[in-house]
């Protein structure tokens, strides 16, 4: 029971379970809401956040992002076209605000370097095609001698380097050239002369040994060379360009990993109960939602429900960061409650076992039978605390308040452990 | 057959030139084109519950000074500005303060505590700091007699900073003529950027505002 009370995993799974949230009516958005909407994030999309690092402010969830995005929609209303909108935030914060880089001046670089290197790579590829499916080289060995095959002009190349040579030694006993370049060329004529003569003295055994061409001979059919190099190429832009280029899937995080407190925390592995699967969240919701937030950053019951929400997917920072700013629109309100309740739990989480139980006494404060504080308390105080009396109270008071559900068993087991605990420490 | 050779290190060395290039810059610097326009209207109500309007202030040197009660740097700062005030309020300089995100209560304790008597105002919706292209907090605009922002200082000021500016303002009684090489952006090192987005720089205990 501890070892299962220790696994975080199974605590989200008990809040998710434990509170059904009271759904607020959610409103259904008139088509040209919708619409609005949609060219707003579109602009919202290709404008830089202030604050963050390489995030849209469609995408950021910060204060100033939002006040942006506020920004964005009223001058959509007003009339304006998008690229108005750019271009007011690009005269109070520089062409930097746009994620995009307009494609002029310096600029242009950016825009035609990935087409010149993708010529560049289809020029590779092509050229280690063909060399693939060249004939093979007739013989290796012979470093030095000229690939020339007619005994004639091997002849005739012998004459002119002897004479060549000849010239050479005349020149320099009239001191027509110094004897650096005298050695030079000396020695680059004469390494010559001897590639000739060992062609000239190799010559007639080749030719019997290889009666047959050996030009003919490839080391892989071409046909299939080619439609390899082409499905290779084809496969590496396919895939490079659909990933960097496609828009994000709907659900799918800014950095395509879920950072914000998705990965498996300590001990979640072995929780045979919590079977270490998250909740399973509706997602259509959560959208909606997110869309309500953006639209209003001060919709309370929104900002609490995807507190919940964001909590029952592990993703703390988040959660933590809706349910600030609920609290902070209604620090004393019942309606706060829950987002305490959720504040508390965080804050737990992260160590913070005081400051969570004052967050939950406040949720308590706010509205006394809250049956999602009270499991919470009791898990606090039983796992962090150790504090079986006041776990027990607060399970008691959970499972008279709290309509019955899947929880009711395993807090009426979690019950009994605490009191056996208590009762063993006596 | 030399020149093949030649090839890739010619075709190199543009490319590590310009990343060499690269290193001399400082990538925090984001030029901002503020600087030598006329600085934005706004018209806000002070912590008081006055309303200011920028435009009263025509004529006079004004130091713009975006802050918050959650920002730590612009702590930091905040005695540099009071000395500044009592130094140049006689001569014509007006401090305003805009506080950034954060509630009327939360900004004007924090005024209490660490003094300064000039004017701060509520900028609700961040609207204001949207018009001046702000980044965070604390940003510092230098505003000059004829409403022109010469200069914009993107984290805490520095006493070198308010040195160079305000006397030369304060001296330019006429038209500011402020070549464009002075029209710059700094931003001082070790520049801290608090957000008030997360939990953590707002101590661990959720806060009633």
């Amino acid at each position: 029971m501890r070892l299962l009370l220790a696994t975080p995993l199974v605590v989200f799974w008990l809040a998710q379970q434990a509170t059904a949230p009271a759904s607020p009516p959610s409103r259904p958005d008139s088509a040209r809401d919708s619409l609005l909407e949609a060219r707003v994030g579109e602009v919202a999309a290709s404008l830089r956040c202030p604050v963050c690092q390489n995030l849209s402010i469609q995408d950021s969830p910060s204060e100033l992002a939002q006040d942006m995005k506020r920004i964005v929609r009223e001058q959509l209303v007003r009339g304006a076209t998008p690229d108005q909108v750019r271009q007011y935030f690009v005269a109070r914060y520089g062409e930097w605000v746009l994620l995009e880089p307009p494609a002029r001046g310096v600029n242009l670089t950016v825009w035609a370097l990935p087409a010149l290197v993708l010529v560049g790579g289809a020029v590779l590829v092509w050229a280690a095609v063909r060399r693939w499916v060249q004939p093979a080289p007739a013989a290796a060995g012979a470093p030095a001698p000229p690939p020339v095959a007619d005994p004639g002009e091997l002849l005739a190349r012998r004459a002119r380097l002897v004479s060549a040579l000849e010239e050479l030694e005349a020149d320099f006993a009239d001191t027509k050239v110094t004897a650096g370049d005298y050695d030079l060329l000396r020695q680059r004529d004469e390494a010559e002369l001897r590639a000739v003569k060992a062609a000239l003295k190799e010559r007639p055994k080749r030719a019997a040994a290889r009666p047959a061409p050996a030009a003919v001979r490839r080391s892989i059919n071409p046909v299939v060379a080619w439609s390899l190099g082409v499905v290779a190429f084809g496969a590496v832009v396919a895939l490079t360009l659909t990933r960097s280029v496609a828009p994000r899937a709907a659900g799918g995080t800014i950095t395509g990993i879920d950072l914000s407190g998705g990965a498996a925390p300590d001990g979640g592995a072995d929780g045979a109960e919590g079977g270490g699967a998250i909740a399973p969240v509706d997602t259509a919701r959560l959208h909606v939602l997110e869309a309500r937030v953006a639209r209003d950053s001060n919709d309370h019951a929104a900002l609490v429900e995807l507190g919940h929400l964001y909590l029952s997917q592990q993703r703390l920072n988040r959660s933590a960061q809706v349910n600030m700013r609920a609290v902070r629109l209604k620090p004393d309100a019942r309606e706060s409650a829950e987002a305490f309740a959720h504040l508390g739990m965080i804050l737990w989480n992260a160590g913070e076992t005081d400051a969570g139980l004052q967050s939950l006494d406040k949720a308590l404060e706010l509205h006394p039978d809250f049956p999602e504080a009270l499991l919470f308390k009791g898990i606090v105080l039983f796992a962090g605390k150790r504090d079986m009396a006041g776990a027990t109270q607060a399970w008691e008071r959970y499972l008279q308040v709290a309509p019955a559900d899947a929880n009711t068993a395993r807090v009426r087991a979690m019950l009994e452990g605490a009191r056996r605990a208590a009762g063993s420490s006596r | 057959m030399t020149w093949k050779r030649a090839l890739i290190p010619l075709a190199a060395m543009p490319v590590i030139a310009l990343l060499g290039f690269g290193l001399t810059r400082d990538a925090r610097l984001v030029p901002s084109p503020l600087p030598g326009k006329s600085a934005p209207a706004f018209a806000l109500s002070t912590l008081a519950g006055d309303s200011l309007r920028l435009s009263d202030l025509r004529g006079q040197v004004v130091l713009l000074n975006f802050w918050a009660s959650w920002c730590l740097a612009c702590i930091g700062e905040h005695p540099l500005l009071v000395a500044a005030d009592r130094r140049w309020r006689d001569q014509g300089l007006r401090m305003v303060g805009v506080v950034y995100q954060d509630t009327r209560g939360n900004a004007a304790q924090w005024v209490r505590e660490r003094g300064g008597d000039w004017p701060n105002v509520l900028d609700e919706g961040s609207r204001t700091a949207i018009e001046y292209g702000l980044f965070g907090v604390p940003e510092t605009f230098f505003i000059d007699r004829r409403g022109r922002i010469v200069y914009k200082q993107i984290g805490p000021v520095s006493e070198q900073v308010l040195d160079t500016w305000i006397p030369r303002l304060l001296a330019d009684s006429g038209p500011a003529v402020v070549s464009p090489a002075e029209l710059q952006v700094g931003r001082s090192p070790g520049y801290l950027r608090t957000s008030p987005d997360f939990p953590a720089t707002q101590g661990t205990t959720p806060r009633k505002p």
